[in-house]
């Protein structure tokens, strides 16, 4: 049986007090550090300036005055529904309730035959696809690897149709550029039958990493991010912070600033259409100082997640982020328990759409037929801790506990 | 006849103090700046990127090293130093390729680069080949990076290379490449003098495409 969409909430690593004063120390930093910004968003600026942010085009910054920030956030959905093809997978959602499913972009697969690590092809996109649309507990299926035996132009349109042909579950994935996104938005349609079919129970969506970390907007990813919003399409807006490289060491300031982030994105989104459907995309993540690399299995990553729900709730914005990372390199005992122990907090905070929970190895770069299976199997434990303990009569089995202690066994009964 | 080999291991163990004492000394005893630059100090940067290759030092302690040896050299040798002695194996153009923000991988090259002696230009993300062709007519560079993280941008590795060969620049620099999805299969068909999968072979092969 799949426990999908159970409350978590168990685990919460923050109190209220240190939620509100996280919260209070993130729009402190966006109004006296604020964003910088790339070149080639001066409409966007022009915007967020007719809603009250100040933007200092001599030293590229905007600042964000708290109350009018807030007020558009307050605007954004407090819950999204991603929609599978079929409607046996919808994910609701909202408050505390969990799903958790695979995460995106590897570059390189475990052969089946050889073991041997070796590029990804769009047939192992579809082939990754197919198995997920089999296994149960993984609930979504984000594209969890790169075709890289086709031209990168077409990767867009490729990578869609691959996903959306291989399984019903709801399809996300990032797109290279706002032709890329429309090419999506064509073949969905098409599978919908029509635009408002498809607008109505979108069973696809985007991820934009608008931010790069330390708060600066990424024009190319927020023009795609605010496309997304125009067209009704749900957008995960991601920031990943490394703590320790594009964020504080310390968890504390970690998660001040990839809230302060989202806060951002979240607002600037709703500038362009009021209660668009967005998904707090923030990722804590670190950075491994023996050599910088991305240390996702880290218990400090699991307890980061947990936290970071605890901050988009505190807003009430479903959230997306991250379990299940490792720096194994394959299948090993390392593996196994970095990836039980974030997926296991991640759940138990209550996460909303928890991607990277199956597939992955390497720091994202690689993937492996079998890791999927085994992560299904520590997703579908995790999710059976939110699933608790029933007390009800029947659990209680009194009866059975007479019946034996009377020379029956409970084996039979 | 000074100690140099002292002041290597002091410099790698993180004794500033004892560093500072002993290039003295060694100044005192007549010693040359360039002499206790290259057998001192950068023999001990090179111990550091030996300890950091093992994973026996974590890379914000390299850092600190490598920015308590400009300070030294700085204060200390600068004026002593002939224009060339400070950067023995030229200068270096880096960039993130067109398209491209990941930046971590690049800078820990670059810091690595430095600490090896390389005088390094870094010209940060996002960066067009015009721009790059540009700072190598403006800084005459022996050497140009690129790093790529996305399959996407790999081919704006070509394109760079290929704006490079049709600027007319291409024989007077070697070209390293390198990132997460490039390997040498890549390198090669583009065209570059040499790939590495981390920043101490990184350097390395800096080192021996220099000579
Ligand atoms: C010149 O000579 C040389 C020689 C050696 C050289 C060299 C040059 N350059 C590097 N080296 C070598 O030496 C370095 C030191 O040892 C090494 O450098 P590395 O950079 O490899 O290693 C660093 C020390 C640590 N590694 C890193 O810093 C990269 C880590 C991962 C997780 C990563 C990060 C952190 C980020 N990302 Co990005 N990101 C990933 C990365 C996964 C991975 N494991 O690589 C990757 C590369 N990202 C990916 C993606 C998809 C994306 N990212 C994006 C954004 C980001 C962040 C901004 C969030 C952040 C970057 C922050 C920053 N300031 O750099 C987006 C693209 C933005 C853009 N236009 O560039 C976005 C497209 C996400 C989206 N949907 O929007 C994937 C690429 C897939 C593909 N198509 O190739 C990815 C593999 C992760 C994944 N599986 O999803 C060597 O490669």
């Amino acid at each position: 049986m799949s426990h999908k969409g159970l409350q978590g909430g168990h685990y919460r690593p923050l109190s209220c007090e240190q939620v509100e004063s996280l919260h209070a120390a993130a729009l402190s930093v966006l109004e006296k550090t604020g964003f910088s910004y790339e070149a080639g968003l001066d409409e966007t600026l022009e915007m967020m300036e007719e809603f009250g942010m100040r933007v200092d085009r001599e030293d590229s910054r905007i600042y964000f005055p708290r109350e009018q920030l807030m007020e558009l956030v307050s605007k954004a959905p407090k819950r999204v529904v991603l929609y599978s093809r079929d409607g046996k997978n919808d994910l609701y959602l909202e408050d505390d309730r969990v799903y958790l499913g695979t995460g995106g972009a590897a570059i390189k697969i475990l052969d089946l035959e050889t073991g041997e690590a070796r590029h990804t092809t769009l047939q192992d996109l579809y082939n990754l696809g197919r198995l997920v649309d089999q296994l149960d507990n993984i609930h979504f299926f984000l594209r969890p690897c790169i075709p890289k035996d086709i031209p990168e132009a077409l990767y867009d349109e490729n990578v869609f149709y691959a996903c959306l042909k291989s399984t019903a579950k709801h399809v996300m994935a990032g797109v290279n550029d706002f032709d890329g996104f429309h090419k999506m938005m064509d073949i969905a349609s098409m599978v919908a039958g029509d635009l408002e079919n498809l607008k109505a129970r979108p069973f696809v969506s985007v991820i934009a990493s608008f931010a790069i970390s330390p708060m600066r907007l990424c024009t190319h990813s927020t023009r795609i991010m605010l496309e997304a919003v125009r067209h009704q399409i749900p957008v995960a807006l991601s920031c990943a912070p490394m703590a320790g490289v594009s964020s504080p060491i310390t968890m504390a300031g970690t998660l001040v600033q990839t809230h302060a982030e989202q806060l951002a994105g979240i607002a600037i989104c709703q500038m362009i259409q009021p209660g668009a459907a967005v998904l707090y995309g923030g990722i804590p993540g670190r950075a491994n100082l023996w050599n910088l690399g991305y240390q996702g299995g880290s218990v400090e990553c699991g307890m980061m997640n947990a936290a970071i729900h605890q901050l988009a709730d505190h807003i009430k914005v479903p959230n997306y982020n991250s379990s299940g990372l490792t720096d194994a390199k394959i299948p090993d005992a390392q593996a196994g328990w970095e990836k039980a122990m974030t997926t296991m907090l991640a759940a138990m905070g209550g996460s909303n759409y928890v991607h990277h929970a199956a597939g992955m190895l390497n720091c994202m770069i690689t993937v492996a037929h079998e890791q999927f299976v085994i992560d299904d199997e520590i997703i579908g434990l995790s999710c059976k801790v939110l699933a608790g303990i029933p007390t009800d009569p029947e659990h209680l089995a009194l009866d059975v506990i007479d019946d034996a202690a009377r020379g029956a066994d409970f084996i039979k009964s | 006849m000074s100690d140099f080999v002292q002041i290597a291991e002091n410099l790698a163990a993180g004794n500033k103090p004892r560093v500072r004492e002993l290039v003295q000394l060694a100044l005192d005893q007549g010693e040359s700046a360039k002499k206790i630059l290259d057998e001192g100090l950068m023999k001990g940067m090179g111990i550091v990127g030996g300890m950091m290759e093992r994973e026996e030092i974590m890379i914000p302690e390299v850092l600190d090293v490598a920015q308590f040896m400009s300070h030294v050299i700085n204060e200390m040798l600068k004026p002593l130093l002939l224009e060339g002695d400070m950067n023995p194996y030229g200068k270096v153009v880096f960039a993130t390729v067109q398209g491209d923000v990941h930046d971590i991988g690049k800078n820990l090259v670059i810091m690595m680069l430095e600490g090896a002696g390389f005088q390094v230009i870094d010209l940060g993300i996002d960066v067009p080949p015009e721009t790059i062709v540009e700072s190598i007519r403006e800084n005459q560079p022996n050497m140009l990076g690129l790093s790529a993280l996305l399959t996407t941008t790999m081919p704006m590795i070509k394109t760079t290379i290929d704006h490079v060969i049709d600027s007319g620049l291409r024989d007077q620099i070697k070209i390293l490449v390198g990132g997460a999805p490039v390997d040498q299969e890549f390198a090669d068909e583009v065209g570059a003098d040499g790939y590495a999968p981390d920043a101490s072979s990184a350097t390395q092969l800096a080192k021996s495409l220099a000579n």
